[in-house]
């Protein structure tokens, strides 16, 4: 390479075998970087001592008659060198970015870093769809205390003392107190009772009154001293039974999908006459299932027509308003929706059950 | 209870009705059958009673039930007198009734020489559920057999145990306990009596509970031959007080409670004399001692046609109401067009109320006739503020990364006592509580999320961000106080990663999600105060400071307590979510400025007693309107930094909403805060002098 070629036609085969050459020495790094071209430009085109250089330097040395055929022969062995390794320089350029590229390559398969994802609790996420459901008609949500005196949680209810439909609803009292912590209803019974300021009753009533409420069961896979319910009270003139049914065939619909029917059973419970279970078609299955014990109906609350005791009781004159309360345990919904096994696990928030996305 | 389909058959004249029609009908009605086992004759029905239905536990009620329900006829056994014998009843013993209220009717019979035979045959052979039965003797067996036929409880005593009267008579009085006075029951207990308890009384001492159970030495033995059959009346009220005082119940104690038809007490003891002289012989005395203290009239109840379409939104025509309220035995007469009065047959003890005939009419004709009507249009939906809380503070949290709990209200006393101070008042204790850990009401939900951590922990899991919206209790002068909380427990680490090491939660993570729920109010920064409580570890606790008053703490658990709790250092935090002060949403929002702005950085080195807040005042105070942001970059302790030091880098920001800030202005004010914080006793700012 230290040769300085004679002619122009010399140095243009030297320009051709010195880049194959070089070619062949960069082909296992995948061709040039920007370093080879740089020495090639360097050798072939450096000011002091490029071979153009050297070459255009012997034109001293071409007779005189040669010299402007030398000279153009030369300049356009430079346009040709200096085009070639312009392309050779940007073709190494890219190459050089992308290898740089791939030097930054990550494993996009291994574990992302998740931000922490937060959860809600089965219990809100159901009890919100319910809430939806029948805000949906034009309720209100209500709150109330969940230590209760005893009118509110018994007597206003039309459970008498000492009556026996008060066993099934055994509650927990507070020491030095009357109070029971709450069981279904009561929040009921507060809006439906004298408004503290004018103590007026609150007739018309649309609400729907969730909660934390108590019963003294020892806790197993299907029982706990402390759960959650969803109350619903209608008070006005004019409410019928007929109102009770098509409100529970609405939320029916809404909650469960559009081919959900109810089913009405009597039953009893004090505060209500006449008294409702309310069974809903199961959506689940055509022909029965384990969320439906295979019979094609869910039972899923207990509702009635207010009982004219409460009414009173609670100041409306049960003669011009009537009403339909209903409950359902969100609790108990939540398990059927999401096939939960064991009530408990609503209660000890072990992680690997909660972290999950509920509906 | 059970019943047996041929035993409700011989109150339907006709074929025994279809078991699997039969099922249906009579859940539809109101008596939800359960199950059925067997088929044809022997088939048994399981039928769950409701506890206003009382005239439904025995095998005539349910049959009457049974024959509405079917459209079919209805005909009752009757329970004609047994042969006599010349004595007269009366001559054999005394019948008194002390307490009219709690006793309207006794109705006695009594049979001589009988002999006393270990079980009855027959009623052995119908008894609808046999494994039930404890056999002991032939007279048992057949008040066993009244009650399960016509539901009216029956005792028999053995009348020479009886204590004779002045008279020479024994005598059975029915009154109040004295206080003191004590008795041995059939189950071989002695109980202590007090007025509270109704009994039935010889000429001396109490010898059965009213209407609960019988006294263990006046009982049926093997040697017994003269027999006194009590059937009687007793209040609902009366018995379930016995009872419950006592902590018992027996078969005639549900019935008693429930209440009892007042009119078939002889109608009982008829029933159950002749089933036992044709067991066990001997001569029924003539007459029945049938004492009435109170006469209990038929109740007429007023139904109006009119009010019953309304009440029910659909249309029942007044005859299909009369003819379901004549098969139930109720008897009606029109007395205006469209009103009736109807007489409540005596064993129907629920039915009061018009409300009640009209439950009638429909549970017969079908709530699956009830067309499905929505009520008119109401008023826009609208939720109670706090619970509108409630659930903002459960979005913020979850968004946050924190996994949602759920856990009981109640605790122990041990779990509850070191958090005693978080709330004022005192624990409200359960009177009648489960047992621990389940006596108090919880002072602060974190109890909750401490056992949620530990049960997490034993199971491998330890990297825990738990919260539960709840509430916290107590008794502030002996009123109870609910409180709205949020709790928060942050364990072992947060995001772990490969790519690098994560650090354990500390106090800044639980002062953090603090913050967060703050601004996921909008509300303004809260403040954080050193703050020495027992549950927190002091030096690494703060009580929350918002509009300035305290809405709660944080801090990393007390070591004490997070032993106690088998956990390691957990940071717990408690805010009461009513207290947050939460601004009105924004009613007009200015344009984000068009000018960037620029940070510059202040090294300060500062003794340790020196806090954040004092730092952070320094150069606010006085700094122009164009300050935006204190933040801080950095703190090191260590090498170059005396002992009891720390150098903190300030980040501060300044910009306009109207124009690009100079470097000079910047600087100057930079400066300006420097010097501010050289007025800090023991400070020195990195570049000022
Ligand atoms: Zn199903």
């Amino acid at each position: 390479m230290s040769t300085v070629p004679v002619s122009v036609e010399e140095a243009r085969g030297l320009f051709a075998a010195e880049l194959s050459e070089s070619e062949a020495a960069a082909s296992p790094r995948g061709g040039f970087l920007p370093a080879d071209v740089a020495a090639l430009k360097v050798r072939w085109l450096g000011k002091k001592q490029g071979v153009v250089t050297a070459l255009l330097a012997r034109l001293k040395e071409v007779p005189k008659e040669e010299k402007a055929a030398f000279g153009a022969g030369v300049n356009a062995l430079k346009q040709e060198v200096e085009a070639r390794l312009d392309a050779l320089e940007a073709e190494a350029a890219a190459r050089a970015a992308s290898l740089a590229e791939a030097a930054k390559a990550v494993d996009v398969t291994l574990p992302p870093r998740v931000p922490p994802v937060g959860r809600l609790h089965p219990l809100t996420v159901v009890r919100r769809r319910i809430e939806a459901s029948f805000r949906g008609l034009g309720y209100e949500v209500a709150d109330g205390p969940e230590i209760e005196t005893d009118w509110y949680n018994f007597e206003s209810l039309n459970f008498p003392p000492d009556h026996p439909a008060r066993d099934a609803v055994d509650t927990f009292f507070v020491e030095g107190r009357r109070d029971g912590a709450r069981r279904a209803s009561p929040p009921d019974a507060h809006v439906a009772g004298p408004d503290a300021d004018d103590g007026e009753p609150q007739a018309p009533i649309r609400v729907l009154c969730p909660g934390r409420v108590y019963r003294k069961d020892d806790i197993d896979p299907r029982h706990s001293p402390v759960f959650h319910q969803m109350e619903g009270l209608v008070v006005d003139e004019g409410i019928t039974f007929a109102h009770l049914r098509g409100t529970l065939a609405a939320f029916a619909k809404s909650f469960f999908g559009g081919r959900a029917e109810v089913r009405l059973a009597p039953t009893f419970f004090p505060f209500v006459e006449p008294g409702v279970d309310c069974a809903v078609s199961c959506t689940f299955c055509e022909k029965g299932c384990r969320i439906c014990s295979f019979s094609g109906w869910i039972e899923i609350m207990g509702a009635g027509m207010v009982h004219p005791n409460v009414l009173a009781n609670a100041g409306i004159d049960p003669e011009r308003y009537t009403g339909f309360a209903f409950g359902m345990g969100i609790d108990r919904i939540a398990m059927l929706l999401h096939g939960i096994p064991d009530l408990r696990l609503l209660f000890e928030n072990d992680v690997r059950f909660l972290d999950r996305t509920w509906s | 209870m059970k019943f047996r389909l041929e035993w409700l058959g011989q109150y339907l004249p006709g074929e025994l009705p279809d078991l699997a029609t039969l099922r249906r009908r009579l859940t539809d009605v109101g008596f939800i059958v359960e199950g059925t086992e067997g088929e044809g004759r022997d088939a048994v029905l399981d039928v769950e009673l409701t506890a206003n239905r009382p005239d439904g536990m025995n095998h005539r009620g349910l049959a009457r039930e049974a024959a509405c329900a079917l459209g079919r006829e209805f005909r009752d056994v009757p329970a004609p007198a047994p042969a006599e014998g010349p004595l007269e009843a009366s001559s054999l013993a005394t019948v008194t009734i002390e307490e009219p209220a709690l006793c309207s009717r006794y109705s006695a019979r009594i049979v001589e020489g009988v002999q006393v035979r270990e079980a009855s045959p027959a009623v052995q052979e119908t008894a609808p559920a046999p494994s039930g039965m404890n056999p002991i003797s032939s007279p048992v067996d057949a008040t066993n057999h009244v009650l399960w036929d016509l539901g009216q409880p029956l005792h028999a005593f053995d009348l020479d145990t009886l204590a004779k009267g002045a008279d020479g008579r024994p005598a059975i009085v029915v009154r109040r306990a004295r206080a003191g006075e004590t008795l041995v029951t059939l189950d071989g207990v002695e109980r202590t009596l007090s007025p509270e308890h109704l009994v039935i009384a010889d000429a001396e001492k109490p010898v059965a509970l009213a209407g609960v159970m019988g006294g263990l030495h006046t009982a049926i033995t093997p040697s017994t031959t003269r027999v006194l059959l009590e059937s009687a009346h007793f209040s609902a009220t009366a018995v379930r007080k016995t009872a419950r005082l006592l902590g018992m119940h027996t078969d005639a104690s549900h019935r008693f409670e429930r209440g009892t038809d007042p009119a078939t007490t002889v109608e009982g003891l008829n029933r159950v004399t002749a089933l036992l002289v044709a067991d066990c012989g001997g001569t029924v005395a003539r007459g029945v001692i049938d004492v009435l203290a109170r006469e209990i009239p038929s109740r007429v109840v007023k139904l109006r046609h009119a009010r019953l379409v309304s009440f029910l939104g659909m249309d029942v025509p007044l005859g299909r109401c009369v003819q379901i309220l004549s098969a139930l035995a109720f008897g009606v007469t029109e007395t205006a067009p469209g009103v009736l009065a109807v007489t409540v047959p005596t064993w129907r003890v629920d039915v009061e109320q018009e409300c009640d005939l009209i439950e009638e009419v429909i549970r017969v004709v079908g709530y699956g006739a009830l067309p499905e009507v929505l009520p008119p249009p109401f008023n826009p939906t609208w939720a109670e503020p706090i619970l509108a809380r409630e659930d903002r503070a459960r979005d913020v949290l979850a968004a946050a990364g924190f996994v949602e709990a759920c856990s009981y209200s109640f605790v122990s006393a041990e779990e509850n006592a070191p958090f005693e101070s978080a709330v004022s008042g005192s624990a409200p204790v359960i009177a009648n509580a489960l047992g621990e850990p389940f006596t108090t009401m919880r002072a602060t939900p974190v109890i909750g999320l401490l056992r949620a951590a530990r049960h997490n922990i034993r199971r491998g899991l330890s990297d825990l961000s738990l919260f539960e919206v709840g509430r916290s209790y107590a008794l502030v002068e002996g009123h109870p106080v609910e409180s709205r909380r949020a709790a928060v427990l942050l364990h072992g680490r947060r995001g772990t990663h490969w790519a690098a090491e994560a650090l354990p939660a500390d106090f800044y993570d639980g002062s953090g999600a603090v913050a967060a729920l703050f601004a996921g109010f909008g509300a303004a920064a809260p403040g954080f105060r050193p703050v020495s409580v027992p549950f927190l570890a002091s030096g690494r606790s703060a009580e929350i400071v918002a509009g300035g008053v305290v809405v709660g703490w944080v801090g990393v658990l007390a070591g004490p307590l997070a032993a106690a709790w088998d956990l390691d250092e957990a940071v717990v935090a408690d805010v009461d979510l009513a207290a947050i002060p939460v601004p009105p949403p924004p009613s007009s929002v200015a344009m984000p400025s068009r000018f960037p702005g620029s940070d510059v950085d202040l090294t300060v080195t500062h003794p340790l007693s020196v806090g954040w807040e004092t730092l952070d005042e320094a150069v606010r105070k006085g700094a122009p309107a164009e300050l935006l942001r204190v933040d801080a970059k950095y703190l090191w302790r260590g090498a170059g930094v005396p002992e009891g030091f720390v150098k903190t880098t300030l980040r501060v920001a300044f910009g306009s909403p109207e124009r690009s800030l100079g470097r000079d202005e910047i600087n100057r004010w930079r400066d300006e805060a420097a010097r501010r914080l050289l007025l800090v006793p023991g400070t020195a700012v990195d570049g000022i002098a």
